[in-house]
């Protein structure tokens, strides 16, 4: 792993360059706009977002009820004419008011909708990344002089054992434990 | 412990435990027939269905146009009865609070008849003009009802569902929206209010 290799400040500075990338990458892809719709593409794409008003809860693209064919009908007619589809959401809620619209308006109380989810995540990572921050600066935990003298005997022990080249393990669980037992 | 009881004086074992829950289940049985009866009472014996003011976004704004063709195939302009009251009903012949208000719609347009009175209009919801003129005919409806072949009227005044019917002022402004089927005492109870400038 190049990550372990490196020291705490380089790995940090590679965090922070990949969720740089990360991020200008997911910015840019969504930013990108992508190639021209169709007027049909686009009355189909504000057809999924209208709700059909006398129905529970589908689409007026979902729908073939009569009030959902007839939407259907005004918003391609509205797209050929040249109206955006703030225009044409805008002529729909002045009929049926906003609950004729599926996506939540970006405007009032319901932009919260929108803002929290961002918002929640944007949180989530500067927490992450503040316990980790902390985990990492916490100080190593005091060493006593007693503890040094056994860590030095313990040492001195396995050296002299190594090098009598015995090799004779003690009996009992491995590791360090064994060997610093008095 | 309780002795056992018996009418004829002799000491009898406790039901068993199945008898027992025979009985329960007569019991709960007889609670659910007595529930549903009682149900089904009330739902045949309410009153029929009211129409309700609900609101919408018309309510001060212009009414939007009503033009076409009725389903005697005469011309129709809703801008010609500038000037009066103009009641305007949304109803289909397949639907049942259409069917139940049609009478009092008739009442209504028969007392309305004097020139220059409230003026009704009816505007056919997704249904043929042929099963409209029939419904008209056979219930005596006279004023005028449009063919809206591809529900764009119904559209412009934001129609969810017959019948929804429409007050509008003799300025041509949506005064009230309502949602069921009218009364004619309502239509006359809701039109003076209107007429008075109540809100």
């Amino acid at each position: 792993m190049i990550a372990r290799r490196l020291p705490d400040a380089g790995r940090w500075a590679l965090w922070v360059v990949l969720l740089v990338v990360v991020g200008v990458a997911l910015g840019v892809g969504a930013s990108r706009p992508g190639p021209p719709l169709t007027a049909v593409q686009r009355a189909q794409s504000i057809d999924a977002q209208v709700r059909c008003p006398s129905c529970e809860d589908i689409s007026v693209a979902d729908s073939s009820a009569s009030t959902a064919q007839a939407i259907r009908q005004l918003v391609v007619a509205r797209v050929r004419a040249g109206q955006s589809d703030q225009q044409i959401d805008a002529f729909l809620v002045s009929r049926y008011g906003p609950g004729i619209l599926l996506r939540p308006p970006d405007t009032g109380v319901t932009a919260w909708v929108w803002v929290l989810p961002p918002v929640a995540v944007a949180a989530a990572v500067a927490g992450l990344a503040s316990a980790l921050w902390r985990r990492r600066g916490a100080a190593a935990p005091a060493v006593s002089e007693d503890d040094r003298a056994l860590v030095d005997r313990a040492l001195a022990q396995r050296a002299a054992a190594a090098g009598a080249g015995t090799g004779d393990t003690p009996a009992g669980p491995r590791g360090a434990g064994s060997v610093v037992a008095p | 412990m309780t002795p056992p009881l018996s009418a004829s004086g002799l000491d009898l074992e406790p039901a068993p435990s199945g008898v027992r829950r025979r009985h329960s289940a007569r019991w709960v049985a007889g609670v659910v027939l007595v529930v549903g009866a009682a149900l089904v009472t009330l739902l045949a014996t309410r009153p029929p269905q009211a129409a309700t003011e609900v609101d919408t976004p018309l309510l001060g704004q212009r009414a939007p146009a009503i033009a076409g063709t009725t389903v005697t195939g005469a011309s129709f302009d809703l801008s010609t009865l500038r000037g009066r009251w103009v009641v305007v009903n949304f109803f289909a012949s397949w639907c049942p609070p259409c069917q139940q208000e049609q009478p009092d719609l008739v009442a209504f347009d028969y007392a309305h008849r004097t020139p220059g009175d409230t003026a009704l209009v009816g505007v056919v919801f997704d249904d043929a003009a042929s099963s409209a003129r029939a419904f008209m005919r056979s219930t005596g409806a006279a004023w005028p009802a449009v063919v809206d072949p591809d529900g764009q009227i119904a559209l412009q005044y934001g129609v969810r569902g017959p019948p929804e019917t429409f007050i509008v002022a003799p300025d041509g402004t949506v005064v009230a929206h309502f949602d069921g089927p009218m009364t004619g005492s309502g239509l006359d109870y809701w039109l003076a209010r209107a007429q008075r400038g109540t809100p």
